[in-house]
């Protein structure tokens, strides 16, 4: 007797047969996922990290051919869902963070900030026009000085202190290693990194609040330079200045240049779609601005310390000479080797 | 995967305004789903309560085990905030492929718009400019009490509109997610049940493989031709429901339309009708599959047939 397809006691229907046999490989992929939800991926073992993508490649093919035999919506859904969940496992990381970070002080730092160096430039014209107006501001009227200056980072100086009060500021006793260290070198380092991000997260706004971040800080250094040097102390505020300034005026200088190179994203995207330049380019500028907040927690640490320790004008110099000099050789000599995709 | 699913999805109500595709790079396209504002702010609360109280546990450690120099202890205090503040979303997104504390309780997770790996500068990216858009309008906020000047109320007014931009596209993307190409999608595990077709319901029970194969109601190819892939999925959907008074009720009321569309006169008791539409569905699955594999899948009851 010719049964019609249902009246058969075995089984008909393909997409059945087809997850009784595919079945046993999702549980073990699902198991493995798991094991990567709950360590992380380096935690597999080697037999399992090289199962992982044969899984992968198996779920994948399962997908297909699901779409192309079966009805049965769940199972469609559920391989989706798997293959998914593969998908960004088997495509995402390996590493683990603190390799990764190496990396990225090894060769994803100076590589950005070698392209980010126009924009690097850019800012550092704002800032050096900024300086420069702050310095012919207060040279034009004196009275200007304390609108411009925020209160907390004048202190008591200004163009009313005497030049022996000035000279203490500079040349102060050294108040011991926790208050410099510690304490000084903390507030001053949590300060910068919050104008490092602001420069580089308004860049965001088509760059123009970075520009005037740092049209506005280059005139407030303008301004306090120009007050020394009208107490014959130039030469010696701008040493007191230049030991740990090397390293922070570069630092916002890079975050600024970074959310410049964001800014041109948005503006200019050239040959990418808007979006898609953007985040090429946001990447990048995120790298740099990244590294910046880390080498003024360095700027931190040595104006809170060494400044003080240091304390004569010849010898901060030669200290900010160094300093420039270390920066300048690892942003143009560091990670010009290996390839460029895997920082 | 094909049209009739996201038919499927929009009667119940799902989810197809948010369904995104994605390719694969061995050309699989996938489908995800852009979390909902509601997921990304509960995920968004649950990480900021716990920097807070780090932040605070940390505060109490540094007054009491430096109580002779407050300052000391206040500023170790002030610098592993300032850390927890800023490098929270980085370190997890980082270890945890794109999701934080937060982010796995609701079943999120930051993937890359473009369908490549989920690289470090991308999540450093979509996190240093929370700083602009979170921390800065809280701020502001709490600056923008009574005296507020009209300077700082025009900036707030700025900022917000940074800060609510998910808001206003239909992506649901931060200003961080547009500099880091990034997008947070729902991605809810899925567990796979067992195929309808694969059980049947006997005696109040279910009964599984061998034992479920032998179907108590039969019909015939033309009773199998009215429906198209659509319905079927639809009757899947109600079959799969959970246990209660009101799937009862909606069965029955499936079971009668179906049985009149389909000119069935058998006797069917009560509380047979879970069997036998378990029964019509497994039969009606084998004949759309075959003709699947023809190339003439009926899509639904008006008869559109897709050819591949």
């Amino acid at each position: 007797m010719t049964a019609t397809p249902n009246e058969r006691d075995g089984l008909a229907l393909r997409s059945l047969l087809f997850r009784r046999g595919r079945e046993r490989g999702w549980r073990r992929l699902e198991e493995i996922l798991r094991k990567v939800d709950e360590y992380g991926s380096v935690n597999l073992t080697a037999a399992e990290a090289a199962e992982l993508p044969l899984l992968y490649r198996s779920v994948m093919s399962s997908l297909s051919v699901a779409r192309a035999i079966a009805l049965d919506r769940h199972l469609l859904l559920y391989l989706e869902n798997l293959a998914l969940r593969a998908y960004l496992v088997v495509y995402g990381p390996r590493a683990t963070v603190w390799e990764r970070l190496a990396g990225f002080f090894q060769r994803g730092f100076p590589r950005a900030v070698r392209e980010v160096r126009w924009h690097l430039l850019a800012a550092t014209v704002a800032l050096a026009a900024g300086i420069v107006a702050g310095y012919v501001l207060i040279g034009h009227d004196a009275a200007y000085y304390n609108p411009l200056m925020p209160s907390e980072l004048a202190g008591d100086r200004g163009p009313d202190s005497s030049a022996e009060s000035l000279r203490e500021a500079i040349f102060q006793d050294y108040p011991g290693f926790t208050q410099t260290f510690i304490v000084f070198a903390n507030s001053l380092f949590r300060h910068n990194a919050t104008v490092a991000l602001m420069a580089f997260g308004l860049g965001f706004m088509f760059g123009l609040p970075t520009v005037f971040l740092l049209l506005y800080n280059g005139m407030i250094v303008g301004a306090i330079v120009r007050v020394h040097v009208d107490k014959g102390l130039g030469v010696d505020f701008v040493g007191w200045l230049s030991i740990h300034g090397v390293t922070e005026l570069l630092a916002v200088l890079l975050a600024s240049a970074a959310g410049l190179a964001v800014a041109q994203g948005i503006l200019f995207p050239g040959r990418l779609p808007r979006l898609e330049g953007l985040a090429v380019k946001g990447r990048m500028a995120a790298g740099v601005a990244a590294g910046a907040v880390l080498m003024l927690f360095v700027a931190g640490i040595i104006e809170g310390g060494f400044r003080q320790l240091i304390a004569n004008t010849p010898g901060r110099y030669a200290f900010a000479a160094l300093t420039g000099a270390l920066w300048l050789a690892y942003f143009t000599l560091a990670g010009r080797r290996g390839n460029v995709s895997d920082d | 995967m094909s049209v009739t699913t996201d038919r499927v999805e929009e009667l119940f109500g799902g989810e197809v305004k948010r369904q995104r595709l994605l390719v694969s790079p061995e050309g699989v396209p996938l489908h995800i789903v852009v979390a909902a504002t509601g997921d990304r702010l509960i995920a968004v609360m649950i990480d900021m309560m716990i920097i807070f109280a780090v932040s605070l546990v940390l505060a109490f450690a540094g007054v009491l085990l430096f109580q002779s120099e407050h300052s000391i202890g206040y500023t170790l205090m002030a610098f592993f905030s300032f850390i927890v503040q800023n490098f929270y979303f980085i370190y997890f997104e980082l270890a945890w492929q794109g999701r934080t504390p937060g982010k796995k309780h609701a079943n999120l997770r930051v993937i890359n718009r473009t369908g490549g790996e989920l690289t470090p500068g991308a999540i450093v990216a979509r996190n240093l400019t929370r700083q602009v858009e979170m921390f800065l309008p809280i701020g502001l906020w709490l600056s923008l009490a009574p005296g507020g000047s009209l300077a700082t109320a025009c900036l707030f007014g700025w900022v917000a509109l940074i800060g609510s931009l998910p808001l206003w596209n239909r992506d649901g993307l931060r200003a961080g997610d547009l500099i880091g190409g990034t997008q947070v999608i729902a991605m809810p595990k899925r567990v796979l049940l067992s195929d309808l077709a694969d059980r049947r319901w006997s005696g109040g029970r279910f009964l599984y493989g061998a034992e479920a194969q032998v179907p108590a109601y039969r019909f015939t190819p033309a009773q199998l031709s009215i429906y198209g892939a659509f319905e079927l999925q639809v009757l899947e959907e109600f079959l799969r429901r959970p246990d209660s008074v009101t799937t009862e009720r909606g069965l029955q009321e499936v079971y009668k339309r179906i049985r009149r569309k389909i000119g069935y006169d058998g006797d069917v008791p009560d509380a047979d009708i879970r069997r036998w539409l378990t029964d019509f569905y497994t039969a009606e699955r084998e004949e759309l599959e075959r003709n699947k594999l023809y190339g003439t899948l009926r899509e639904d009851k008006t008869g559109a047939v897709r050819k591949p």
